[in-house]
């Protein structure tokens, strides 16, 4: 496989590897701005992520002992080895499975140490990626019944736009990136406000770069599902840029307005309505 | 020359082990021991020696009467312990399936012509069975000399000698290598038999409590080996032949159905399972034993075995499809609401047999693929497993998996086994991840099986980083304690440990150098296989598992650049507890090893008085019961199953 | 670009021995009024992401030890700012049978914001003064000072003495 990359996918390689967390950086401000002037404040500047990354690197590195950083490096490996293999146009499905890798990565990290918070905003995280999963495979499966090929590669041969073949799959997709983005109602397991319920979930116990580490693979995470919004409409990059903006704004909205449920309602929830949406479509494109 | 070298190979790899295993009977303890090493030995040489040789054939004269009279007094014994038991349903049985074999008997009398086909062979399928058996079967044994050692000591009056335990454990091994060397059908009852047998009296080992499970275990297995001899029959009778070849050849639906069945109940799938549930209490390498190297291994053989070339009835295919595929996500559902580390472990592997058993149903070039692969990753890791949880109970004395936290500290070897283990289960690069990957796959035009096997999936993770997240759970330990291991355990330990890595280095590796050859062997000639799946099947092959690898070393090697090396003691912190922490506040050694609790953080409440407070691992209790959801899947189970039986015209 | 420490100052919040009143003003602080978060402070309850702690309240016997705790597991450079007078005397608690006193007997403070209890926008000036202090701290310009040790708690004699010298005032 290896040998098969030319040099342009080396390059594109390189380029989406450094790009994307700068990509991810920037929505994560943006959002930071955006609900502050939805709540009427001014809000901090939209590169204040960046600030945020620099300051955690220059801070102590205090830990509880060493198997937990582990675990956090291993997170933003994977996450970064899910990028290059949507930037190779990898088979789907194993990016799925290294996307779920990286985020049992996070659980374990926050399981490993004896601290009743992070041990519940982990359990919390599996439930997430209970409620979530089988909607991320269920998309795979549409674009296979589609295309016959599990290729990333193989959506950008598809003649229309993916919206218009699966509909409902990308409401339920959206969902799915509210519960990724662990924005409100879904941010059981950890929350970038001052929910302090559980206090900071899974990441309470990493400081300092550890802590910036996994700031960064969040912000690959962000820019990985922002990617694929953008491919729902991927004939037309433009529509399609303006279909992440709606989906950005909505997510938003969504956080805005909710507080934060529990995590039984999260999978009851993610478990009917969106996955019989995803399973309403399937059907829908099996019988075509 | 050739010829009889294979056939040395084949006598020691089914007689060998039932010789030493009298041997070991007989012998005192010290010697036992070393019959049993030596058996290990030999048993392990001559499964990799006749998995090197050409695929081979070997006919036994007269071998339909000694087949036949081993049957016969095989069954007796059945019948002798349902009579002692006084077990009438299982008398019952064992009647109907002598009266079955004694009918066969007066058919071939009365000059009802058989086709006679060779006894033994070996083939890709098989070697990949023996391979399994001859070597982890054989590294469970030797754990399980040092394991019985301090089991003896704490164990019930009740409980049978060691002789006896030995003698049935390492006969085991025999009988499965003959089961799944053997291409007659007659020879195949017998060793299906046997086995049943020998988890009969390895399951009651310790007398009591155990003995009803092993009753159990016995009363599903006989109707199982009801349903064999019965497909035996109908076999000889329609179709006038005895072999597997003669089936496969003769396309015979119901005969393959009842073997099916069979293969269910061995297998322990839904609505069977209880038995491999029950069979828990056995001591440890029995439970490991059982799960990876041979009986329910037998199962999932036999499904392999029979299935293909009966894709012209896609409706039975079908519906063995939905039991498989039921089966694991049902089991893997009832996994979930576990909290005793063998009923877990027991709940996986039912659940992975089901993605064998599903992957057999679909029939597709990348299914049989993926059912292979998962067959020997599950075997080396499910025996590692069941290796260290028995390791660790009798640490802890507990088999509770709340009660393993801080257990990395304490015996930081076993555990780091165990989390490699239980890795191998579900995360990547690792082999059984690689399978499923193949298995939704292949499932991919099948919606409703689809939709199973993502459930199955997520819950399999579900409950996997439950249990790894408790295990490793621990505090700051500059050195970790130094554990004393039994010789013959760690040996095992360590070998299983090395297999699991080693294997899952090279799982890609393994896939395409022989799992793809061998499924191109079967599905040579077959004109109904498409394009497109023989497409997705290669796509697979050149999947670059190097990038996972290299994304793991990369994570490892910035690691131990940046934190191991680096790491300084002053950077420890104790964890927030809203500053209430009842250890000092600044690191000292003393204070941070005394706080070591199993599974508890202790706290400064009210009048500084020290609590212990607790947060379990959810195990979903307001979404399932456990019994319920048994009943439940075990009604829809014996519902398919009748659909099953109703496909193939026997209702 | 560099002193990005100062434009991302993550705060934890220590209520000591408060009357809530402090609590409440600095709570305001996050309010669209004042808005803290254009600065890049963020209120998040957990010192192991935290840079400064804001204590309020006067130290007891009880939360002494916790006070400095939570001091302990912030990760270096961090500043310390004691809002509200009670943190720099006791304020009216001053006195009680409970009350060491100021919160500079258990932990180093870097910068007392007066008031009873101050006014937001002192507190955020506050903060933006030990955003300052640690910024320096960051350069090393300013050692980290230990946090004095944990037997210092009990009243020494001298304080004793005060003590019952305001308590015969009191009685007078």
């Amino acid at each position: 496989m290896m040998d098969k990359i030319n040099w342009t996918q080396w390059i594109i390689i390189a380029v989406s590897l450094v790009a994307a967390p700068f990509i991810g950086a920037l929505i994560a401000g943006l959002d930071r701005k955006v609900t502050a002037r939805m709540q009427g404040r001014k809000g901090p500047p939209v590169i204040q992520p960046f600030y945020d990354i620099i300051k955690l690197f220059s801070k102590q590195p205090v830990a509880l002992h060493k198997l937990q950083i582990l675990y956090a490096f291993l997170h933003l490996v994977f996450m970064m080895l899910v990028v290059v293999f949507l930037a190779m146009g990898q088979d789907l499905l194993m990016i799925l499975f290294a996307h779920a890798f990286s985020t049992i990565c996070l659980v374990l990290g926050g399981m490993s140490v004896r601290s009743p918070y992070s041990r519940i905003g982990s359990l919390r995280k599996i439930m997430q990626m209970l409620a979530y999963e089988p909607i991320l495979i269920l998309i795979i499966v549409a674009i296979y019944l589609q295309t016959d090929s599990f290729l990333a590669s193989s959506v950008m041969s598809m003649s229309k736009p993916m919206l218009c073949s699966m509909p409902l799959l990308f409401l339920a997709f959206l969902s799915a990136v509210a519960i990724k983005l662990n924005k409100s109602p879904f941010d059981v397991s950890t929350s970038h406000h001052a929910h302090q319920e559980i206090v900071k979930g899974i990441t309470i116990e990493y400081a300092g770069p550890y802590l910036g580490i996994i700031e960064i693979a969040h912000f690959y995470e962000t820019a990985i599902l922002f990617f694929i919004i953008m491919m729902f409409w991927q004939t037309n990059l433009y529509i399609g840029f303006g279909l992440e903006t709606l989906a950005f704004l909505a997510i938003l909205i969504l956080d805005n307005t909710f507080s934060r449920l529990t995590t039984t309602w999260m999978l009851k929830y993610m478990w009917s309505i969106p996955l019989f949406l995803s399973i309403a479509n399937i059907i829908w494109l099996w019988s075509k | 020359m050739e010829i009889m070298s294979f056939n040395i190979l084949l006598a020691v790899l089914i007689i060998a082990p039932v010789v030493f295993g009298v041997v070991a009977y007989l012998s005192p303890d010290k010697l036992r021991s070393m019959s049993i090493i030596l058996c290990s030995v030999i048993v392990a040489a001559a499964g990799i020696m006749i998995t090197i040789k050409p695929n081979n054939q070997f006919e036994l004269p007269g071998s339909e009467m000694i087949a036949t009279i081993l049957e016969v007094a095989i069954v007796g014994i059945i019948l002798y312990i349902a009579v002692t038991i006084r077990n009438w349903l299982i008398l019952l049985m064992s009647l109907a399936q002598l009266g079955m074999i004694i009918a066969e008997i007066i058919l071939a009398q009365t000059g009802h012509a058989v086709t006679h086909s060779y006894d033994f062979a070996t083939d890709p399928l098989t070697k990949i069975l023996i391979l399994i058996t001859s070597i982890v079967g054989p590294i469970i044994a030797v754990y399980a000399i040092g394991y019985m050692k301090s089991h003896q000591e704490h164990a019930p009056p009740t409980a049978a000698s060691l002789g006896q335990f030995f003698f049935f454990f390492i006969a085991f091994l025999g009988f499965m290598n003959g089961l799944v060397m053997a291409n007659n059908l007659k020879w195949f009852s017998f060793f299906w038999e046997a086995t049943t047998l020998c988890s009969y009296m390895l399951i009651g080992q310790d007398g009591g409590e155990s003995k009803k499970n092993a009753e159990r275990a016995l009363l599903i297995n006989t109707f199982g080996g009801l349903a064999m001899v019965a497909g035996a029959l109908w076999l000889a009778v329609e179709n006038k032949t005895e072999s597997f070849e003669g089936l496969l050849a003769a396309k015979a639906v119901i005969p393959m159905v009842l073997l099916c069945v069979a293969a269910f109940t061995k297998s322990a799938l839904l609505p069977f399972q209880s038995w491999l549930l029950g069979a828990m209490i056995a001591p440890t390498p029995v439970s490991a034993l059982l799960h990876s190297a041979t009986m329910v291994k037998a199962g999932s053989y036999l499904v392999l075995r029979v299935t293909p070339g009966f894709h012209d009835s896609p409706k039975v295919m079908m519906v063995i499809t939905i039991i498989g595929a039921l089966t694991f996500a049902g089991a893997a559902l009832l996994a979930v609401t576990q909290s005793n580390a063998k009923r877990v472990l027991a709940y996986s592997t039912i659940s992975n047999l089901g993605l064998v058993v599903a992957c057999a149903g679909i029939g597709t070039p990348l299914a049989y693929a993926a059912a292979l692969a998962i067959i020997c990753f599950h075997a080396i890791s499910k025996g590692l497993l069941f290796l260290c949880v028995g390791r660790i109970e009798q640490k802890i004395g507990s088999r509770d998996i709340e009660d393993m936290g801080g257990i990395l500290y304490r015996m930081p070897v076993t555990t780091s086994v165990a989390l490699i283990g239980m890795m191998s289960m579900l995360l990547p690069p690792f082999g059984m991840l690689l399978s499923k990957w193949m298995a939704i796959e292949a499932t991919i035009r099948s919606p409703l099986i689809l939709v199973f096997i993502i459930l199955g999936s997520a819950l399999t993770v579900f409950f996997w980083s439950k249990w790894i997240g408790r295990i490793q759970t621990s505090s700051y330990h500059p050195k970790f304690n130094k554990e004393s291991i039994d010789p013959a355990m760690g040996f095992s330990l360590i070998t299983l440990a090395l297999g699991v890595l080693l294997t899952g280095l090279g799982s890609m590796w393994i896939f395409n150098k022989f799992f793809a050859p061998i499924t191109k062997q079967v599905f040579a000639g077959r004109t109904d296989i498409s394009d497109v799946l023989w497409n997705v099947f290669n796509a697979a092959g050149d999947f670059a598992a190097v990038t996972l690898f290299v994304a793991v070393g990369i994570a490892f090697i910035a690691y131990w650049l940046l934190v191991w090396r680096r790491f300084k003691e002053t950077d420890v912190r104790l964890p927030f507890l809203c500053g209430e922490n009842a250890e000092s506040t600044v690191y000292t050694t003393s204070a941070f090893h005394n706080s070591e609790g199993i599974r508890s953080y202790a706290f400064r409440s009210m009048g500084d008085k020290i609590e212990n407070s607790w947060s379990s691992t959810t195990y979903l209790k307001n979404f399932i019961c456990e019994k319920k959801a048994t009943i439940w899947l075990n009604i829809i189970a014996w519902v398919i199953i009748i659909i099953l039986l109703g496909e193939a015209h026997l209702l | 670009m560099f002193n990005a420490v100062s434009k991302s100052p993550w705060v934890v919040h220590f209520n000591c021995n408060s009357c809530n009143g402090c609590d409440i003003e600095f709570l305001a602080c996050l309010t669209p009024h004042y808005d803290v978060e254009r600065f890049g402070i963020l209120h998040i309850g957990n010192p192991k992401h935290a840079d400064v702690l804001v204590v309020t309240g006067s130290v007891n016997n009880r939360n002494a030890r916790v006070l400095q705790n939570v001091y302990n597991q912030i990760p270096d450079p961090k500043v310390v700012v004691a809002m509200g007078v009670c943190t720099s005397s006791g304020g009216v608690f001053a006195g009680c049978y409970n009350i060491l006193g100021n919160v500079d007997l258990v932990i180093p403070v870097d910068v007392f914001v007066p008031g009873c209890p101050p006014r937001p926008e002192a507190m955020i000036d506050g903060i933006v003064k030990a955003v300052g202090i640690l910024e320096r701290k960051r350069k090393g310009e300013i050692f980290p000072t230990a946090p004095k040790p944990l037997c210092k708690f009990k009243p020494s004699e001298e304080q004793s003495a005060e003590k019952t010298a305001i308590k015969e005032e009191k009685t007078v």
